[in-house]
């Protein structure tokens, strides 16, 4: 097991070299540079757009200015430079992984917790009324973008009157230390993200499991345990839950890019500090390097979930080997 | 280095007790007409930024959002006044400009200390412009407006408390540029090229994770906290120059903090939501606020008219790359006869909701410097004046489906450039093509990011073009856009000189392009404001007669603010120099 994954983790690399490439033509393929923003700006001159060219290497050849950034990965562990914000790439991402990660992992724990079960009931009770509600209202909550949902959400609490319509905090906790009243305020601001994000998850899961669990229940071995009088409850959660879980270990795999992408435009509707946002602005305005690191480090995470999602399904599933 | 430190401290003692012998705090008054009354201290006011600031160095970076913030943190040697838009003292206290209006001495304002307590003096303007506003590696800096006819503007420090500058020939716009914010020397010393560094070196300045105490102005306010992504907190400055009319200290207010919220909706139901005190808006959310506000709401909808802003225009491509287009786009008949068929009557009702008014022809309405009234030249929307204008042309031949013919033969198509991610430019593009549809006229409608306008319009590849430049209070300070030739004058790229820097190529301009080139190289060398007003008059009824571009309207201003607040006074977003927020107070 341990050659296996070293082996996946050395056959990354080239991988990654080649996503870094692509990435790289196509935001060149973009039409206009980082610089075109300032051209209406009556403060730069024909000379600054020269010389902020020139300090931002702009003026350096293509493949020259890709050879720098990954030698600079490669030497220093260093990510280039934010056009923008005239810092490392490296701390600004830093800054907003904290509550990326966080509402990432949130989001992703309720959609798990909602959806498995319901998953399973529904693909129990098949063809009875209330699991056919609950896979109409699945089919309603998967149709429906989560930006839709957060902005529903915020229209629903202005009528009531409230004031936590986005963003994780009301205005005079966003810099406060942290106390009780904080956390208050938080978990009166964190539902809504959750809710509009994780429920978008919930649906896709929900059906993903009810699927497997329909297809486990009518095999051989599920048959055999029942005929052999074992407990309807030992049948289910002993022998076919547990297998039919495992397409869902490598969707959990697979949704770690998201971290990165998956909610930019709730992140907009809603105000969260979260990394998606600051993607969709590097991509707008060209800032070359900081939107190769995200899309890098979202390439590198979608690799690293398949891997641990391999490795997941090698300790659940024991027909799965790899030696 | 210790000599030094010390000789500093004994000038800087020195200097304080000079300061508290004449400390002159400026004095607001004379705002009656604004609204502006005396208030009461304390209160914090929330106000939106668009999205995180990229620095915390004006200079390091040109960002709306940064600026939004250093205008309430730094200020320049002069100001607008918030009423007239007349240039008043703010850091420099008086100057004298010499007879042959090429040497300006700025008399620096006595008693002012930066925010944490150091005195201001010559050694930080004089830092500022070197490092900053005239170093080409600076990325906002403006040295373009330093090298007048190829040469140098110098500075000079005469004393402690004045700085003279002095041009190689007059401009009169000069005075009006000054209102660069000036940055603290003691605190940005190192990143100065005094000590060795590079002049690129200063964009390097206070990033965004620099410590708050580091950033230090002469502004209202100073830099309380940043929470990356979220928040931007500023407190009372107590060091503040400014006093209100009975001779309290500004600003009212105790905090003024910025909530970065990036979505212009999400800014909207935060406002409703009573977390943000005041918001610009739009002519097409007008209606919904203005509604809540007669329903009861606790706040209030206020529109203005201020000069700042910016009215679009449309215009066509004299050297449009179908020759018979640009044979048509460059004959003044042509313009002056879809001019009627322009209806901004309507424009203004549905784009605008009515809250827009005609707009001028380079200079806004209530610019009362420099406005002459040109409305007359608008003309009326009258699609069958139109129609004749262009028959008497010799665009009367049509072909079956209507569209009038060139005079090779090809029908009269024209495709329209406009931004589809804008409130404003898709509904003003669908009124013109169906009107000009009415006159024979086809227009093809292509769309494109509204921040990619002003670089397809310099490239020349388009036909007409929706697109809109600011108004500024002095025409000096748009001349690149409105004298041929100018780098912005991209509807007739012809004039344009094939380097940057060279004279424009005046053989290539029609007779009225050439006296407009000749207006503005007049008026920016001459001393005498009537005599400069006489020029851009005349250039105005020029610009309206033979419509380099056709302006379409000029949109209204549009604050909410909270009832819980007073003297609020418009405030478009950078303009440096118009400050009105040390005057807000939470009644």
């Amino acid at each position: 097991m341990l050659t296996y994954a070293l082996r996946r983790l050395l056959g990354m690399i080239p991988t990654l070299l080649l996503i870094s490439v692509v990435c790289f033509a196509v935001i060149q393929l973009q039409p206009g540079s980082f610089l075109d923003q300032f051209r209406e700006d009556p403060r730069v001159t024909p000379e600054s757009l020269a010389a902020m060219t020139r300090q931002l290497g702009l003026d350096q050849p293509l493949w020259a200015q890709y050879l720098n950034w990954v030698r600079g990965i490669v030497t220093e562990g260093d990510f280039g430079y934010s056009f923008a914000n005239g810092r490392p790439v490296g701390s600004l991402i830093w800054e907003r992984l904290g509550w990326t990660v966080f509402l990432a992992m949130l989001t992703l724990l309720v959609s798990w917790v909602i959806a498995v079960p319901l998953g399973i009931y529904t693909a129990i009770h098949q063809h009875r009324k209330r699991a056919t509600i609950l896979n109409f209202l699945g089919y309603i909550s998967l149709a429906t973008p989560d930006f839709l949902v957060a902005l529903l959400l915020i229209a629903l609490v202005l009528n009531l009157g409230g004031t936590n319509v986005g963003g994780l905090f009301s205005p005079q906790f966003i810099d406060a230390p942290w106390s009780g009243a904080r956390v208050l305020d938080l978990l009166a601001h964190l539902w809504i993200p959750v809710v509009a994000i994780g429920l978008e998850g919930v649906a896709g899961l929900m059906r993903q499991m009810r699927a497997s669990l329909l297809d486990v229940l009518h095999q051989d071995y599920v048959r055999t345990a029942h005929a052999k009088g074992l407990a309807a409850r030992r049948v289910l959660w002993g022998h076919a839950a547990r297998n039919a879980v495992n397409p869902l270990i490598s969707l959990a795999g697979l949704s770690l890019p998201g971290l990165i992408s998956g909610t930019i435009i709730a992140s907009i509707v809603l105000n969260l500090p979260t990394i998606g946002p600051f993607l969709y602005d590097a991509l707008l305005n060209k800032d070359q390097f900081v939107a190769m690191t995200l899309l890098m480090f979202s390439a590198l995470l979608l690799l690293l979930g398949n891997l641990l999602a391999d490795l997941a399904l090698a300790w659940a599933d024991p027909r799965v080997r790899f030696d | 280095m210790h000599v030094g430190r010390i000789a500093r401290c004994v000038s800087l003692v020195s200097l304080a007790l000079l300061g508290a012998a004449h400390a002159a705090p400026k004095k607001m008054t004379g705002l009656g007409s604004l609204g502006v009354v005396g208030g009461k201290s304390g209160g914090t006011y929330t106000l939106p930024l668009g999205d995180s600031p990229q620095s915390l160095f004006y200079y390091g970076v040109i960002d709306n959002n940064l600026g939004l913030i250093s205008q309430q943190m730094f200020d320049g040697l002069v100001e607008f006044n918030l009423a007239t838009y007349k240039i008043e003292p703010a850091l420099a206290e008086s100057w004298t400009i010499s007879p042959d209006g090429k040497v300006y001495t700025f008399k620096l304002r006595g008693g002012v200390k930066w925010s944490d307590g150091q005195a201001f003096n010559a050694d930080d303007v004089l830092f500022t412009y070197r490092n900053m506003i005239m170093n080409p590696e600076a990325r906002a800096g403006d040295p373009g407006n330093f090298r007048l006819g190829g040469e140098a503007v110098t500075i000079a420090k005469v004393d402690s408390m004045t700085v003279r500058f002095t041009l190689p020939r007059p401009a009169p716009a000069f005075l009006l540029q000054q209102r660069y914010f000036i940055m603290p020397q003691h605190k940005l010393v190192k990143f100065g090229q005094e000590s060795g560094a590079k002049p690129a070196d200063i964009n390097g300045a206070w990033p965004t994770n620099v410590a708050e105490t580091e950033v230090v102005g002469t502004g209202p306010f100073k830099l309380a906290n940043y929470t990356a992504g979220q928040k931007v907190a500023l407190t009372r400055n107590p060091n503040y120059w400014k006093v209100d009319a009975a001779g309290t200290r500004l600003p009212y207010l105790d905090r003024l903090e910025f909530l970065i919220i990036r979505d212009p909706q999400a800014q909207v139901a935060q406002f409703l939501a009573g977390n943000l005190d005041q918001l610009n808006i739009s002519g097409a959310q007008f209606p919904d606020l203005k509604q809540k506000e007669v329903a009861g709401a606790p706040f209030k909808v206020m529109r203005s008219t201020a000069l700042f802003g910016s009215p679009p225009f449309v215009a066509y491509n004299f050297d449009a790359k179908n020759p018979a287009l640009a044979k048509v786009f460059s004959d003044v008949r042509f313009r002056r006869a879809m001019q009627m068929a322009v209806n901004r009557e309507r424009i203004i009702d549905s784009v605008y909701n009515g809250l827009a008014s005609l707009p001028g022809h380079g200079v806004a309405p209530a610019n009362k410097a420099f406005y002459v009234n040109t409305t007359r030249q608008l003309g009326e929307f009258d699609l069958a004046a139109a129609g004749r204008a262009l028959d008497a042309m010799g665009l009367s031949r049509k072909n079956a489906a209507g569209i009038r013919l060139l005079p090779g033969g090809q029908p009269l198509e024209i495709d329209l450039t406009y931004g589809t991610d804008s409130a404003v430019y898709p509904p003003m593009a669908t009124i013109l093509q169906s009107d000009f549809a009415k006159v024979g006229v086809k227009v093809n409608l292509k769309g494109i990011l509204s921040s990619r306008l002003l670089a397809t319009g310099q490239s020349g590849d388009w036909e007409m073009i929706l697109h809109a430049f600011g108004d500024q209070p002095d025409p000096e300070l748009r001349r690149p856009i409105w004298q041929p030739g100018g780098s912005l004058y991209y509807w007739h790229r012809a004039p344009q000189p094939a380097r940057d820097g060279d004279a424009a190529n005046t053989a290539k301009m029609a007779a009225w392009e050439r006296e407009i080139y000749d207006i503005f190289n007049k008026a920016a060398v001459e001393p005498s404001a009537s005599a400069r007003k006489a020029l851009y008059t005349r250039w105005q009824l020029l610009f309206a007669q033979n419509l380099p571009v056709t302006p379409i309207a000029k949109p209204e201003n549009i604050g909410a603010v909270s009832n819980k607040y007073g003297n609020y006074v418009y405030n478009l977003g950078v303009i440096p120099g118009y400050n009105p927020v040390p005057l807000i107070y939470q009644k």
